[in-house]
Protein backbone atom coordinates (compact mmCIF):
# COMPACT_ATOMS: atom_id res chain seq x y z
CA UNK A 1 0.00 0.00 0.00
CA UNK A 2 2.86 2.32 0.74
CA UNK A 3 4.42 1.63 -2.62
CA UNK A 4 1.19 2.36 -4.43
CA UNK A 5 0.97 5.75 -2.81
CA UNK A 6 4.44 6.75 -4.00
CA UNK A 7 3.79 5.71 -7.57
CA UNK A 8 0.54 7.63 -7.68
CA UNK A 9 2.25 10.77 -6.45
CA UNK A 10 4.83 10.57 -9.21
CA UNK A 11 2.17 10.14 -11.87
CA UNK A 12 0.10 13.02 -10.57
CA UNK A 13 3.13 15.28 -10.63
CA UNK A 14 3.95 14.27 -14.23
CA UNK A 15 0.42 14.92 -15.47
CA UNK A 16 0.34 18.28 -13.75
CA UNK A 17 3.53 19.41 -15.41
CA UNK A 18 2.34 18.28 -18.79
CA UNK A 19 -1.01 20.02 -18.53
CA UNK A 20 -0.03 23.31 -16.94
CA UNK A 21 3.65 23.82 -17.83
CA UNK A 22 5.10 25.45 -20.92
CA UNK A 23 7.81 24.12 -23.19
CA UNK A 24 9.86 26.04 -25.74
CA UNK A 25 11.55 25.17 -29.00
CA UNK A 26 13.64 27.20 -31.42
CA UNK A 27 14.34 27.00 -35.13
CA UNK A 28 16.66 28.95 -37.39
CA UNK A 29 16.64 30.27 -40.93
CA UNK A 30 19.27 32.33 -42.72
CA UNK A 31 18.90 35.87 -43.95
CA UNK A 32 20.99 36.32 -47.08
CA UNK A 33 21.82 39.08 -49.56
CA UNK A 34 24.27 39.58 -52.38
CA UNK A 35 25.59 43.10 -52.81
CA UNK A 36 26.38 44.20 -56.36
CA UNK A 37 27.69 47.49 -57.60
CA UNK A 38 25.20 49.71 -59.39
CA UNK A 39 24.75 49.43 -63.14
CA UNK A 40 25.66 52.41 -65.27
CA UNK A 41 24.37 52.85 -68.81
CA UNK A 42 25.82 55.39 -71.20
CA UNK A 43 24.47 56.18 -74.62
CA UNK A 44 27.83 56.09 -76.37
CA UNK A 45 26.82 56.56 -80.01
CA UNK A 46 23.64 57.55 -81.81
CA UNK A 47 21.99 55.30 -84.38
CA UNK A 48 22.41 57.52 -87.43
CA UNK A 49 20.82 56.76 -90.82
CA UNK A 50 22.30 59.79 -92.53
CA UNK A 51 20.59 60.92 -95.69
CA UNK A 52 17.61 58.86 -96.78
CA UNK A 53 15.38 59.36 -99.80
CA UNK A 54 11.61 59.22 -100.29
CA UNK A 55 10.45 55.73 -101.15
CA UNK A 56 13.81 54.11 -100.38
CA UNK A 57 14.18 52.12 -97.16
CA UNK A 58 17.55 52.28 -95.47
CA UNK A 59 19.04 49.81 -92.99
CA UNK A 60 21.87 50.27 -90.52
CA UNK A 61 23.27 46.97 -89.22
CA UNK A 62 24.98 46.61 -85.87
CA UNK A 63 28.44 46.31 -87.38
CA UNK A 64 28.08 49.63 -89.22
CA UNK A 65 30.03 52.60 -87.94
CA UNK A 66 26.73 54.45 -87.53
CA UNK A 67 24.91 51.82 -85.46
CA UNK A 68 23.79 52.87 -82.00
CA UNK A 69 25.89 51.79 -79.06
CA UNK A 70 25.36 51.69 -75.31
CA UNK A 71 28.22 51.13 -72.86
CA UNK A 72 27.32 49.48 -69.55
CA UNK A 73 29.26 48.84 -66.37
CA UNK A 74 28.21 46.59 -63.52
CA UNK A 75 29.16 43.76 -61.23
CA UNK A 76 31.94 41.53 -62.48
CA UNK A 77 30.35 38.54 -64.28
CA UNK A 78 26.89 39.63 -63.08
CA UNK A 79 23.87 38.46 -65.04
CA UNK A 80 21.86 41.29 -66.50
CA UNK A 81 18.64 41.68 -68.46
CA UNK A 82 18.68 44.30 -71.22
CA UNK A 83 15.44 45.70 -72.61
CA UNK A 84 14.54 48.56 -74.92
CA UNK A 85 11.91 51.21 -75.37
CA UNK A 86 11.83 51.77 -79.09
CA UNK A 87 10.11 54.36 -81.26
CA UNK A 88 7.86 53.31 -84.12
CA UNK A 89 8.49 56.60 -85.90
CA UNK A 90 11.16 59.24 -86.05
CA UNK A 91 9.61 62.66 -86.05
CA UNK A 92 10.25 66.01 -87.65
CA UNK A 93 7.66 68.41 -86.38
CA UNK A 94 4.32 66.84 -87.29
CA UNK A 95 5.89 64.46 -89.81
CA UNK A 96 6.66 60.82 -89.06
CA UNK A 97 9.29 58.54 -90.54
CA UNK A 98 8.56 54.86 -89.78
CA UNK A 99 11.37 52.91 -88.15
CA UNK A 100 11.48 49.21 -87.34
CA UNK A 101 13.13 45.85 -88.00
CA UNK A 102 15.35 46.40 -85.01
CA UNK A 103 18.55 44.40 -84.62
CA UNK A 104 20.86 44.16 -81.64
CA UNK A 105 24.11 42.62 -80.50
CA UNK A 106 25.94 42.38 -77.16
CA UNK A 107 29.55 41.77 -76.32
CA UNK A 108 31.77 41.93 -73.26
CA UNK A 109 34.38 43.80 -75.28
CA UNK A 110 33.98 46.86 -77.48
CA UNK A 111 33.75 45.11 -80.83
CA UNK A 112 30.88 43.66 -82.83
CA UNK A 113 33.11 40.82 -83.97
CA UNK A 114 31.76 37.72 -82.30
CA UNK A 115 28.98 39.61 -80.58
CA UNK A 116 25.73 37.87 -79.59
CA UNK A 117 22.75 38.86 -81.72
CA UNK A 118 19.30 39.52 -80.31
CA UNK A 119 16.09 41.28 -81.28
CA UNK A 120 15.65 44.48 -79.25
CA UNK A 121 11.91 44.61 -79.89
CA UNK A 122 11.37 41.07 -78.57
CA UNK A 123 11.55 41.90 -74.86
CA UNK A 124 14.30 41.47 -72.30
CA UNK A 125 17.53 39.84 -73.38
CA UNK A 126 19.72 38.00 -70.90
CA UNK A 127 23.39 38.87 -70.94
CA UNK A 128 26.29 39.18 -68.52
CA UNK A 129 29.00 41.63 -67.62
CA UNK A 130 32.59 40.70 -68.34
CA UNK A 131 35.00 39.85 -65.58
CA UNK A 132 35.98 43.51 -65.67
CA UNK A 133 32.32 44.54 -65.31
CA UNK A 134 31.80 45.78 -68.89
CA UNK A 135 29.06 45.18 -71.44
CA UNK A 136 28.54 46.75 -74.86
CA UNK A 137 25.25 46.78 -76.74
CA UNK A 138 24.75 47.76 -80.37
CA UNK A 139 21.46 48.50 -82.06
CA UNK A 140 20.50 48.80 -85.71
CA UNK A 141 17.26 49.27 -87.60
CA UNK A 142 15.51 50.22 -90.80
CA UNK A 143 13.75 53.44 -91.72
CA UNK A 144 11.11 53.34 -94.46
CA UNK A 145 10.41 56.79 -95.95
CA UNK A 146 7.18 57.08 -97.89
CA UNK A 147 7.29 58.11 -101.52
CA UNK A 148 5.98 61.51 -100.48
CA UNK A 149 8.02 61.73 -97.27
CA UNK A 150 8.48 65.34 -96.23
CA UNK A 151 12.09 66.49 -96.22
CA UNK A 152 13.63 67.34 -92.86
CA UNK A 153 15.72 66.12 -89.93
CA UNK A 154 13.95 63.27 -88.10
CA UNK A 155 14.82 62.12 -84.61
CA UNK A 156 13.62 59.64 -82.04
CA UNK A 157 14.75 58.24 -78.72
CA UNK A 158 15.95 54.71 -78.04
CA UNK A 159 16.07 53.82 -74.35
CA UNK A 160 17.96 50.87 -72.90
CA UNK A 161 17.08 49.57 -69.45
CA UNK A 162 19.31 47.11 -67.62
CA UNK A 163 18.61 45.14 -64.46
CA UNK A 164 20.36 42.31 -62.65
CA UNK A 165 18.63 38.98 -62.47
CA UNK B 1 -0.70 -3.80 -6.07
CA UNK B 2 -0.20 -5.30 -9.50
CA UNK B 3 -3.65 -4.16 -10.53
CA UNK B 4 -2.95 -0.53 -9.60
CA UNK B 5 0.30 -0.48 -11.53
CA UNK B 6 -1.49 -1.53 -14.70
CA UNK B 7 -4.06 1.16 -14.26
CA UNK B 8 -1.39 3.85 -14.03
CA UNK B 9 0.62 2.75 -17.05
CA UNK B 10 -1.86 3.91 -19.73
CA UNK B 11 -1.81 7.42 -18.30
CA UNK B 12 1.96 7.63 -18.74
CA UNK B 13 1.89 6.25 -22.27
CA UNK B 14 -0.80 8.61 -23.50
CA UNK B 15 0.77 11.71 -21.98
CA UNK B 16 4.16 11.37 -23.65
CA UNK B 17 3.14 11.72 -27.35
CA UNK B 18 1.26 14.97 -26.67
CA UNK B 19 4.50 16.78 -25.90
CA UNK B 20 5.92 15.61 -29.25
CA UNK B 21 3.11 17.22 -31.22
CA UNK B 22 4.45 20.70 -30.66
CA UNK B 23 7.13 21.79 -33.06
CA UNK B 24 8.72 24.73 -34.87
CA UNK B 25 10.67 24.32 -38.10
CA UNK B 26 12.53 26.75 -40.32
CA UNK B 27 11.47 25.97 -43.88
CA UNK B 28 12.68 28.89 -46.04
CA UNK B 29 15.48 31.46 -45.79
CA UNK B 30 14.84 35.18 -46.00
CA UNK B 31 16.64 35.77 -49.29
CA UNK B 32 17.07 39.32 -50.57
CA UNK B 33 18.92 38.18 -53.67
CA UNK B 34 20.90 40.84 -55.49
CA UNK B 35 20.87 44.25 -53.84
CA UNK B 36 22.63 47.35 -55.11
CA UNK B 37 25.12 49.46 -53.24
CA UNK B 38 23.41 52.50 -51.76
CA UNK B 39 19.92 51.19 -52.52
CA UNK B 40 17.67 50.08 -49.67
CA UNK B 41 15.86 46.84 -50.49
CA UNK B 42 12.77 45.49 -48.75
CA UNK B 43 11.28 42.03 -48.89
CA UNK B 44 7.61 41.89 -47.89
CA UNK B 45 6.45 39.03 -45.66
CA UNK B 46 3.90 38.19 -48.35
CA UNK B 47 6.65 37.60 -50.91
CA UNK B 48 6.17 33.96 -51.91
CA UNK B 49 9.80 33.41 -52.85
CA UNK B 50 12.04 35.76 -50.88
CA UNK B 51 10.34 35.93 -47.48
CA UNK B 52 11.61 33.70 -44.69
CA UNK B 53 9.23 31.03 -43.43
CA UNK B 54 8.70 28.93 -40.31
CA UNK B 55 6.16 26.23 -39.56
CA UNK B 56 4.68 25.92 -36.08
CA UNK B 57 2.44 23.16 -34.78
CA UNK B 58 0.82 22.87 -31.36
CA UNK B 59 -2.70 22.03 -30.24
CA UNK B 60 -6.05 23.58 -30.98
CA UNK B 61 -7.40 25.94 -28.31
CA UNK B 62 -3.95 26.36 -26.77
CA UNK B 63 -1.54 29.28 -26.88
CA UNK B 64 1.87 29.83 -28.39
CA UNK B 65 4.29 32.67 -27.77
CA UNK B 66 6.56 33.70 -30.64
CA UNK B 67 9.85 35.44 -29.96
CA UNK B 68 12.26 36.24 -32.77
CA UNK B 69 15.96 36.77 -32.28
CA UNK B 70 16.78 39.09 -35.15
CA UNK B 71 20.15 40.18 -36.48
CA UNK B 72 20.95 43.86 -36.87
CA UNK B 73 23.62 43.12 -39.47
CA UNK B 74 24.40 40.44 -41.99
CA UNK B 75 28.06 39.48 -42.09
CA UNK B 76 29.97 39.33 -45.35
CA UNK B 77 30.91 35.75 -46.17
CA UNK B 78 34.68 35.60 -45.97
CA UNK B 79 34.83 38.75 -43.87
CA UNK B 80 35.22 42.34 -44.86
CA UNK B 81 32.07 44.07 -43.72
CA UNK B 82 28.54 44.02 -42.38
CA UNK B 83 25.25 44.82 -44.05
CA UNK B 84 22.64 46.55 -41.86
CA UNK B 85 19.28 44.79 -41.69
CA UNK B 86 16.06 45.90 -40.04
CA UNK B 87 12.63 44.42 -39.59
CA UNK B 88 9.80 46.92 -39.93
CA UNK B 89 6.82 46.66 -37.58
CA UNK B 90 4.67 44.96 -40.21
CA UNK B 91 7.22 42.49 -41.51
CA UNK B 92 5.80 39.27 -40.06
CA UNK B 93 2.62 37.41 -40.92
CA UNK B 94 1.15 34.37 -39.19
CA UNK B 95 -1.45 32.33 -41.00
CA UNK B 96 -3.14 29.12 -39.92
CA UNK B 97 -3.39 26.22 -42.30
CA UNK B 98 -7.18 26.01 -42.01
CA UNK B 99 -9.05 27.62 -44.88
CA UNK B 100 -10.94 29.86 -42.49
CA UNK B 101 -7.78 31.19 -40.83
CA UNK B 102 -7.23 34.91 -41.08
CA UNK B 103 -3.63 36.11 -41.59
CA UNK B 104 -2.29 38.24 -38.76
CA UNK B 105 0.39 40.82 -39.47
CA UNK B 106 2.61 41.56 -36.51
CA UNK B 107 5.83 43.18 -35.37
CA UNK B 108 8.62 40.59 -35.21
CA UNK B 109 10.63 42.83 -32.88
CA UNK B 110 8.09 42.19 -30.11
CA UNK B 111 7.04 38.85 -28.65
CA UNK B 112 3.55 37.79 -29.68
CA UNK B 113 1.13 35.33 -28.15
CA UNK B 114 -1.49 33.64 -30.29
CA UNK B 115 -4.52 31.58 -29.40
CA UNK B 116 -4.88 28.64 -31.75
CA UNK B 117 -8.57 28.88 -32.48
CA UNK B 118 -9.07 27.68 -36.03
CA UNK B 119 -5.80 25.85 -36.71
CA UNK B 120 -3.46 23.76 -34.61
CA UNK B 121 -0.63 24.61 -37.00
CA UNK B 122 0.39 27.71 -38.90
CA UNK B 123 3.09 29.37 -40.96
CA UNK B 124 5.03 32.47 -40.01
CA UNK B 125 6.44 34.54 -42.87
CA UNK B 126 9.16 37.09 -42.24
CA UNK B 127 10.22 40.03 -44.39
CA UNK B 128 12.91 42.60 -43.78
CA UNK B 129 14.98 45.46 -45.13
CA UNK B 130 18.67 45.73 -45.92
CA UNK B 131 20.43 49.06 -46.35
CA UNK B 132 23.73 48.73 -48.20
CA UNK B 133 26.02 51.73 -47.95
CA UNK B 134 27.16 53.48 -51.11
CA UNK B 135 30.60 51.96 -50.56
CA UNK B 136 29.35 48.60 -49.30
CA UNK B 137 31.77 45.81 -50.13
CA UNK B 138 30.29 43.62 -52.85
CA UNK B 139 29.75 39.96 -52.06
CA UNK B 140 27.50 37.57 -50.22
CA UNK B 141 26.14 38.38 -46.77
CA UNK B 142 24.50 36.09 -44.26
CA UNK B 143 22.90 36.18 -40.83
CA UNK B 144 20.77 33.95 -38.63
CA UNK B 145 17.14 34.47 -37.66
CA UNK B 146 15.87 32.42 -34.73
CA UNK B 147 12.25 31.87 -33.83
CA UNK B 148 11.64 30.60 -30.32
CA UNK B 149 8.16 29.28 -29.66
CA UNK B 150 6.84 28.68 -26.21
CA UNK B 151 3.97 26.20 -26.13
CA UNK B 152 1.35 26.63 -23.41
Amino acid sequence: MRILTRVSAVVVAFLSLNAGGASAQSANINATATVFQAITVTGARDLAFGNVFPGVAKTVVVSDATSGRFDLTGQSSGNVNVSFTLPTNLTSGANNLPIGTWTGCTNATNTTTGCTSFTPSAGATASAFSGAGALFVWVGGTVSPAANQAAGAYTGIVTLTAAYF
Amino acid sequence: MRRCAFLLLPALLTAAPLAGQSTVTGIRDLAFGVVIRGVQTTVAPSDPVKSGRFYVRHRLNRQVRLQFTLPTQLARVGGGGNLPITFPNNSAIARGTAGSSVPVTFNPNVAQTFNLVTSADFFVNLGGRVSPAANQATGNYRGTVTLTVTFF
